[in-house]
């Protein structure tokens, strides 16, 4: 099992760390000062590192304004693997849920049998968002920042209907 | 006279394919919509085509990126084909949908190294948006267009477009100064007047305005406005066309056509 | 009948009537006692307790969505004003009203009313266009995105099944939110806020319609905190169909395919759900997420199959899913279903889940044996799922198979005839209205509240929504939904108009959609409300050159819980008014849809919506060329007013912004309205009218200002003018801000002015002012010492700074 995460290079910006930062604001929440999104996509399925290599460069990321970092995940400990990268942000992961429509995940499956990569794999679509907050806000006391970004999970980035969001 | 034959090809979420048709048949030109699986079946068809056309949509709903999954799938099942047909100077269209296409599978801007080099990314305004542009036409030694597709235009023309991803990036400057060099820049959104922009008559950003471009011999052409949808003038805004009848659109089909003619 | 394991047998036959009002409500099934009770009264005859699938069966197509139950059911209704008591029974309120219209009018042109997926006028000798608007309110409510591109996923599939298939052309998308900008405090617990439902719902119907290359073009946004927990979403699709491919035929023996999307728990009881109240503990498994893709797959490759005329029917799988669509299709034959030969998303589904499931994306077909082979070949080869599932059968029943079990079988007669009329008490108590103390404003009042009415929420520009959708695709919009002269600036367009030139070759004819829809009015008054949207509606097509003679209507009721007589009597009023203007305007009814039960509760009080009654018109022009948009075109033209300024300030945006309780709700007088669009009709295809545009919310002020800053002129109005054909006089104010219906501003050249007025004596008008060349909008009175000017441009700031998100 192996996750992919996209990232933007650093000459680049993603026009939708703005918007979503603009729509924190809008909620009323002054404290966060920067917003970073990354796609993720887990790969399951008998799949070598080698393959998932190719996945992530010649499929999931744009060559010329995105990067990678591929995890490998073991079966039980699936979420928690190295997802702080950098201890200054906050992190809200996104999934659906289990059961419901993914059908950006459907059509992954289908392009990964395009690269003649024929080895069955299920894909899950995920989404990853870092919140930086403002040098005044943090504080060593980690709690009214966990409520704040609970709200932004809840409210704006996770509809907790159809998806699950983890927090760190 | 010479039948024109065109082949647009389609795949699941192409969704410009019938005005697209009808702007070649308008043309004089013979067209066929055909699915890309048909073609994957009888890869040699491909090549009893005069032009081929990247029509566009959302082809595979855009998932991971715009026109990502079918370029992928273009390059590993038709790569061969596809890359044949524009090194034999037949021309080929991508537009919208179709540019993002040639791009993400490198046939533009160089279908003889045919990898990519350059892409479209998310506007700037983080967006889709849906609005007439204004072009200029960027003619050689200030006559005419280097790409066939692009003459008989005059210097500023409008159509529209419709796109959440349409900001042009090359992948380095060197890459820009031989676009520029080559006369590979067919198409800048600009003012009425022809001068810089700003947004929403530049609608994503893109590095120097860039709206189409072709290859250096100028036969494999994308843009990311839609000819398709301005061969009347009734289509347009306020009616305005040529001919008091036709729409700028037109004139590049035509091109095309008598091209192969 | 032998049973498998996984269909359960349901004990009803010993239930006392309260154990049967649990059952219902215990598994959602949204039954009344009544209906528990003929449910019970029918299998003690066949002397056994039904299943699981059938009790499922029945529910879900006796439902309130599927069946209209209520507004076919009886109501007895009285009505009461000043002048005393009316009392009237209804035995089918629709066919009383909105259908009683149609039928009298008997338009030879209407080619398929109320019994399709969509309703069909004629388009040309040849074709026909398909209109059908449906609404998606509680799925957007609890997954806005979803919920929303579902609602489009759905309206679609209607077209594509309505007779054999019509090709989609545009979609129409009409939303009533809660105001965005409440505070969080202020939206009950568990409901998403109303910004976060609108920007969710905007992006599900921009995805789904733009991937599936049809143009969104026309639409209407309403903000109201009455909608904040509850919000419309209302969705249509027109289309075009071959004339000769209207008639769906289903033979015994014809292959039962479904083919599109597979079937998982998504939606499951979405049908029987829509008519419970929402609240916080709403289900999970109601919430859909559609995938465009696949349904522009299933488009692709049916309209294919359709010209090769290898089915005799087709429908699509809506709510109530196969169960409905087969139902539906099987119903004067019988059919049999292999319910474990459905394609399936994942294992361990029911066989009742698996025949209700409102999974998106799927369509049933009638295919002739012999057609079989080479129908599903062509869904192959574009890779859709397409599965043989059973067959029509000419014993009249409905026979389920799971396994080599049969889990159902029930009679079709008893499944759509069986359900008992309901009986409700309707009650309306007229409101009296009361003029509002004259309104006198000085000229920096009058223009401060013009700023405050164009950026109004109900008022402002559309723009940042409007664009989000390819209203451009398939290159047939030549009449836009924002307007310019140019492409740098544009107003809001009052209709749009299709040219279907790729379709039909060689035409000159195009098709003109549009809206109207007014809740502020209902607050007040329902009848009044009903007629001034159908009037609106036509005021908006005939705008941009319709011909009122050639103009069909469609009906969305959203309303609140019918059980109340009081909400049920306000319905019945509306219903009345449908009657009424439809038969004036001489404009038929082809299709509507109603939903009712929009209400949700908060701490334990329960709130049903303000009424809402969405017109949809669609008209069919002879020349496309012959159309106008409504931005001012030259300096020196003249600006003639067509229709009476009543003092009618009721529900008016002027009203709400001052905060008025009293005012008249304003009428429609049908004789007047018409004339007037006959003549603008005339006119425009005469080439004498440069610009027009109807006054609507804000009034005859707004109108202006809007005409002239989407074309960046200016324009001089003589208030002093416009006071014709009333006997009182109305204050500045009242003039520039009253609403009252059948009003038109248009634009003529001077040369134009006498033919124009020759052609137009017979209306009421008056010339009161020209465009101006120094971009300043002027409104003034002489008489009354008022003089409003602003730079045109300033004016199109207020109108378009209100939703940027």
């Amino acid at each position: 099992m192996f996750e992919i995460e996209v990232l933007t290079k650093k000459d680049f910006k993603n026009p939708q760390n703005e918007h979503i930062l603009s729509d924190i604001a809008s909620m009323g929440i002054a404290s966060i000062a920067k917003v970073r999104y990354s796609p993720l996509y887990f790969i399951c399925g008998k799949i070598r590192f080698s393959d998932v290599k190719i996945i992530a460069s010649e499929l999931l990321i744009d060559k010329i304004t995105e990067s990678y970092v591929i995890r490998r995940c073991s079966d039980l400990d699936v979420k928690d693997v190295n997802l702080k990268m950098n201890s200054s942000a906050s992190i809200i992961e996104v999934w659906y849920k289990k059961g419901i429509t993914d059908t950006v995940a459907e059509s992954v499956v289908k392009a990964v049998k395009d690269l003649n990569i024929n080895v069955e794999v299920k894909i899950k679509v995920g989404h990853k968002y870092y919140l930086y907050s403002k040098e005044s806000q943090t504080t060593l006391n980690n709690n009214p920042i966990k409520s704040v970004i609970e709200l932004i999970a809840t409210k704006l980035l996770a509809n907790t209907l159809v998806q699950d969001c983890k927090i760190r | 006279m010479k039948k024109v034959k065109v082949l647009i090809l389609r795949t699941a979420g192409t969704n410009c394919d019938y005005e697209t048709q009808f702007a070649f048949e308008l043309c004089k030109a013979v067209v066929e919509r055909v699915h890309i699986s048909s073609l994957v079946e009888r890869k040699d068809r491909i090549s009893k085509y005069d032009i081929l056309v990247f029509p566009g949509g959302f082809s595979y709903g855009d998932d991971i990126a715009s026109g990502k999954i079918l370029a992928n799938e273009i390059k590993n099942k038709l790569g061969d084909e596809i890359k044949k047909f524009a090194l034999d100077n037949k021309p080929i269209i991508g537009i919208c949908n179709g540019f993002q296409v040639l791009v993400k599978m490198g046939l533009l801007p160089e279908p003889d190294v045919f990898r990519q080099s350059s892409t479209l990314s998310y506007n700037d305004s983080g967006k889709f948006e849906c609005r007439w542009v204004y072009l200029k036409t960027c003619k050689k030694n200030d006559s005419e267009s280097n790409c066939i597709w692009t003459k008989n235009l005059p210097d500023i023309i409008s159509l529209p477009i419709a796109h959440g991803e349409g900001k042009f990036i090359p992948s380095n400057k060197k890459l820009l100064s031989t676009l520029n060099k080559n006369e590979q820049v067919v198409f800048k959104y600009s003012t009425k007047n022809g001068d810089i922009p700003q947004y929403p008559l530049i609608p994503n950003g893109s590095i120097e305005q860039i709206a189409g471009m072709c290859n250096a011999k100028g036969n494999v052409f994308g843009l990311m406005p839609h000819p398709e949808r301005y061969i009347f003038s009734l289509q347009h805004p306020a009616k305005k066309g040529f001919n008091k009848k036709y729409g700028w659109g037109k004139v590049i089909f035509q091109n095309a056509v008598d091209f192969v003619k | 009948m032998k049973h498998s394991l996984v269909c359960k047998i349901v004990d009803i036959l010993d239930l006392s009537d309260r154990e049967l009002v649990k059952l219902s409500k215990i598994n959602v099934l949204a039954l009344s006692l009544i209906e528990m009770k003929t449910i019970q009264g029918y299998f003690a005859k066949l002397k056994r307790n039904p299943t699981d699938v059938e009790l499922e069966t029945i529910a879900q197509t006796w439902s309130e969505h599927c069946k209209h139950k209520t507004l076919t059911g009886i109501i007895e209704y009285i009505q009461e004003n000043q002048e005393g008591k009316i009392k009237k029974i209804y035995n089918n309120l629709l066919k009383e009203t909105i259908f009683k219209a149609t039928v009298e009018l008997n338009k030879k042109w209407c080619l398929s009313v109320f019994e399709d997926n969509a309703g069909i006028i004629e388009f040309d000798s040849k074709n026909g266009v398909a209109f059908k608007v449906e609404t998606h309110n509680h799925p957007s409510a609890l997954e806005p995105y979803g919920g929303s591109a579902t609602g489009v996923g759905g309206v679609i599939r209607d077209i594509l099944g309505v007779g054999l298939g019509a090709k989609p052309l545009a979609n129409t998308d009409i939303f009533c939110f809660g105001e965005p900008n409440i505070k969080d405090s202020k939206v009950p617990e568990g409901m998403h806020h109303p910004k976060r439902i609108a920007k969710g719902v905007v992006s599900g119907v921009r995805d789904y319609g733009n991937k599936m290359g049809i143009p969104t073009v026309n639409g209407a946004v309403y903000f109201d905190n009455g909608y904040m927990s509850n919000p419309l979403v209302y969705c249509g699709t027109m289309g075009i169909i071959s004339k000769n491919k209207i008639k769906k035929k289903v033979n015994h023996g014809d292959l039962i395919l479904v083919v599109g999307g597979k079937t998982g728990r998504d939606g499951i009881h979405g049908a029987t759900f829509s008519s419970v109240q929402i609240d916080k503990k709403s289900d999970l498994s109601v919430v859909q997420i559609g995938n465009p893709i696949v349904e522009k797959k299933v488009l692709d490759a049916m309209l294919k199959a359709r010209d090769l005329n290898l089915y005799r029917a087709v429908t699509d799988c809506g709510a109530g899913g196969l169960s409905s669509a087969i139902g539906e299709l099987g119903a004067k034959t019988g059919a049999i279903v292999y319910l474990d030969k459905v394609p399936l998303k994942y294992d361990g589904l029911r066989p009742w889940e698996i025949w209700i499931s409102e999974s998106q994306e799927r369509m049933v077909f009638a295919v002739p044996k012999k057609n079989k082979k080479k129908l599903i070949e062509i869904f192959k080869k574009e890779n859709v799922e397409a599965a043989l599932i059973g067959e029509f059968t000419e014993d009249k029943k409905l026979t389920l198979i799971y396994n080599n079990d049969i889990v159902a079988n029930i009679d079709m007669h008893f499944l759509h005839n069986g359900i008992p009329k309901l009986k409700r008490l309707a009650i309306y108590k007229e409101k009296k209205e009361k003029i509002q103390k004259s309104v006198d404003m000085n000229s920096l009042e009058i223009l401060k509240a013009l700023k405050v009415i164009l950026a109004d929420l109900n008022v402002c520009s559309k723009e940042w929504i409007i664009r989000q959708y390819d209203y451009e695709v398939q290159g047939q919009t030549i009449i836009k939904p924002l307007q310019g002269n140019n492409i740098e600036i544009s107003g809001p367009g009052d209709a749009v108009v299709i040219f279907p030139y790729s379709i039909v070759k060689n035409t000159k004819k195009g098709i003109v959609l549009s809206n109207g829809l007014n809740p502020q009015y209902g607050k007040i008054n329902t009848y009044k409300m009903a007629a001034s949207a159908i009037e609106e509606s036509l005021r908006n097509a005939v705008s941009v050159g319709a011909d009122i003679e050639k103009i069909a209507i469609l009906d969305n009721f959203c309303w609140g819980n019918p059980n109340k007589s009081e909400i049920l009597g306000s319905l019945v009023r509306a219903a009345n008014a449908c009657y009424d203007i439809s038969k004036a305007f001489e404009v038929p009814f082809i299709s509507g849809k109603d939903s009712l039960h929009n209400e949700y509760s908060v701490d334990g009080r329960k709130y049903s919506i303000p009424p809402a009654l969405l017109i949809s018109a669609i008209g069919v022009i002879e020349d496309v060329a012959n159309t106008v948009t409504m931005p001012l075109k030259d300096e020196g033209n003249k600006i003639f007013i067509l229709g009476i300024t009543r003092n009618e300030l009721g529900g008016s945006v002027f009203s709400k912004v001052k905060g008025f309780k009293n005012g008249i709700v304003p009428s429609v007088y049908p004789n007047e309205s018409r004339t007037i669009m006959k003549k603008i009709y005339q006119t425009i295809n005469r080439n004498l009218i440069e610009s027009c545009h109807d006054c609507s919310e804000g009034g005859l002020a707004i109108a202006v200002s809007e005409m002239a800053f989407a074309s960046g002129k200016g324009v001089y109005v003589d208030i002093d003018t416009i006071n014709i054909g009333v006997e009182e006089s109305l204050t500045t104010a009242e003039t520039l801000f009253s609403e009252s219906n059948g009003r038109f501003i248009v634009e003529i050249k001077p040369k134009n002015v006498t033919e124009f007025k020759n052609l137009i004596k017979d209306c009421v008008f008056a010339e009161i002012g020209y465009v101006r060349d120094d971009r300043k909008v002027v409104f003034e009175s002489r008489k009354n010492k008022i003089k409003v000017q602003e730079k045109s441009e300033v004016l199109f700031n207020s109108w378009s700074g209100t939703i940027n998100w």
